[in-house]
């Protein structure tokens, strides 16, 4: 078996993901394979149609297309994760630039004041959601300052957004962390920014330890955001607070907050992420991606190793950027609890063992039609709500372009 | 035969996936928002100020006021009693109002305040405990969600902090 520090790091990857460059299937049929993709686009973005601004035509055209031809290149090139990858990265990017336009435009500032929250005007994250779960289940109270329904001045609001997540979550399991959180995609860029895969050793040593981190928080936020009432990881842990929106520093309290949401940003989503190659937040800090995975039990697919094929090159555990591999579980032919699928490692696997797999089927049998079945459901809610995000973004970007 | 029947079993899954999929947006989405909107659920008191115990009516404009909030054991917000002036557009430039926060036919604090004409600038206004169940406060913004004057859209917002010793009681 090769040892971790004989892997020259993203070179190897990069030759192998070059072998998976050659068409993998012709034109037309790749072309075929992404209508009903095509027609999903069109039907999402058919209300933005109606409205009445040129820069919301330009956006959803420019989303349509984007979506469209990711998709089309997926299918023609039988990789997934560099595509994937394209997309998740735009929104991570835009989706902030989106929402701070909005917040400047509507309110002038980026922080929340405490007159927004009493009138139940803060908009509704997913990430809160196992904060509140045991208040809810045990005192029927929310302990978000947001509303249940949604206001004119609030659409965000708590039912409107847990019904979303929900609903993407019976799709995706696991892998709403890899095509659906606008957060992961800003990690996800500023690791592939850097060209060095540093720390890797480290990395290696500790990630058994590491992977459990994330747990660790969600129990820690779980039970003490029911025992003082207050969304604990929002209030005090959240790193992406620092590129959305904050409680407004009005005293030592707050100001103490805000250090916390930079430091955090800038070590786990910035600094980190372009260091190890890795999306540090979501696989050693995250805990409603630790939730998340919980999900991943009743989803039916999942990234399972063909034994017999497998060379125990550790090429795949290299590559994954949330740590969701180990010796043992490659060993077993299994993925970790934690595994987002975002096919890393199936396209980075020259012996072709690390394939996509449908729950219940033979492992290895078919996994290209394993691979289609998820990437329809996952791609259509990657465009129904990312898409619908970077349409947002591109109809503001276009607003605040000079001489508009 | 038991890996064909799974693998129909997985099948069949997979199809019923990608169904649930095409009905996220039109269908499962609403489903699911309005199984949460009907839960019975609640936003906290301390963030939503608690349930409304009466209405005051003064001329052009109406005082609502909440039932005091009692923290939870933990909880670091203290008690307090939610006070709304609405509509803040109807308010004179300069309020000064005594009130009867319990009920009890005592009149409880006098809070006072000036309705600045740009409805984004920061407040600030004074509270006059009239008897000892309820906590002064002299030029009080934001400070915390148990004391405060703000105003949140086209209302005033006040928030009187109750005596430890009598929300105790």
């Amino acid at each position: 078996m090769a040892s971790q520090s004989s892997i020259p790091g993203a070179s190897a990857l990069r030759a192998s993901t070059l072998r998976r460059s050659v068409a993998f299937r012709g034109v037309g049929r790749s072309i075929l394979l992404t209508l009903p993709i095509a027609l999903w686009a069109l039907l999402m973005f058919t209300p933005a149609f109606q409205k009445a601004g040129r820069d919301e035509h330009i956006g959803a055209l420019a989303v349509i297309v984007f979506m469209t031809g990711l998709f089309f290149l997926m299918m023609r090139t039988g990789e997934t994760y560099r595509w994937r990858r394209i997309f998740f990265v735009a929104l991570g990017f835009l989706f902030p630039f989106g929402f701070i336009a909005s917040l400047i435009a509507e309110r002038g500032t980026m922080s929340i004041p405490v007159s927004r929250m009493v009138s139940g005007d803060t908009p509704f994250c997913f990430m809160v959601t196992p904060s509140i779960i045991l208040p809810a289940a045990f005192a029927r109270t929310i302990i978000f300052p947001g509303s249940i329904l949604p206001t004119a001045s609030n659409p965000h609001s708590i039912a409107v957004m847990i019904g979303l997540w929900f609903a993407l979550t019976l799709v995706l399991g696991t892998a709403w962390c890899s095509y659906a959180c606008f957060f992961g995609g800003i990690e996800e860029g500023f690791a592939a920014f850097s060209k060095r895969r540093r720390l890797h050793r480290f990395v290696a040593k500790y990630s058994h330890i590491l992977r459990l981190i994330p747990w660790a928080i969600l129990v820690f936020v779980v039970l003490l955001s029911a025992a003082i009432f207050e969304p604990v990881y929002c209030m005090w842990l959240c790193p992406f607070k620092a590129v959305t929106e904050f409680p407004a520093v009005r005293n030592v309290e707050t100001a103490i907050q805000m250090g916390i949401f930079v430091a955090l940003f800038l070590g786990l989503v910035v600094v980190l992420p372009y260091l190890t190659k890795k999306r540090t937040q979501c696989g050693f800090f995250c805990p409603f991606g630790a939730f998340q995975s919980l999900f991943n039990k009743i989803n039916l697919f999942e990234i399972r190793f063909d034994r017999t094929k497998c060379v125990d090159c550790t090429l795949c555990q290299t590559s994954c950027p949330t740590v969701a591999l180990s010796k043992d579980s490659i060993h077993e032919g299994k993925t970790l609890l934690n595994c987002m699928k975002c096919g890393a490692c199936v396209d980075v696997c020259k012996k072709d063992a690390a394939v996509w797999h449908l729950k219940g089927t033979l492992v290895a049998v078919k996994p290209e039609r394993a691979r289609l079945l998820f990437l329809y459901g996952a791609w259509a809610m990657a465009t129904m709500f990312g898409g619908s995000i970077l349409a947002n973004s591109v109809a503001t970007m276009i607003h605040w372009l000079p001489g508009k | 035969m038991r890996a064909r029947i799974l693998s129909i079993l997985a099948y069949t899954g997979a199809g019923f996936t990608l169904l649930i999929a095409a009905c996220v947006p039109f269908v499962l989405m609403g489903v699911f928002s309005n199984v949460v909107a009907h839960a019975g659920l609640h936003i906290d008191a301390s963030y939503s100020g608690g349930t409304i115990a009466r209405t005051i009516q003064r001329g052009g404009y109406r005082i609502v006021v909440y039932q005091p909030v009692r923290p939870r054991m933990l909880e670091r917000t203290g008690p307090f009693v939610q006070i709304v002036f609405e509509p803040a557009d109807a308010l004179p430039a300069r309020v000064s109002d005594e009130i009867d926060l319990d009920g009890d036919g005592r009149l409880d604090v006098r809070v006072s305040f000036s309705v600045p004409a740009d409805a984004n600038a920061k407040m600030h206004g004074d509270v006059t405990a009239l008897n000892g169940s309820y906590v002064s406060l002299s030029n009080v913004s934001d400070e915390s969600f148990s004391r405060m004057v703000v105003r949140a859209g086209n209302k005033i917002v006040v928030r009187v902090p109750v005596n430890k010793a009598v929300a105790g009681q």
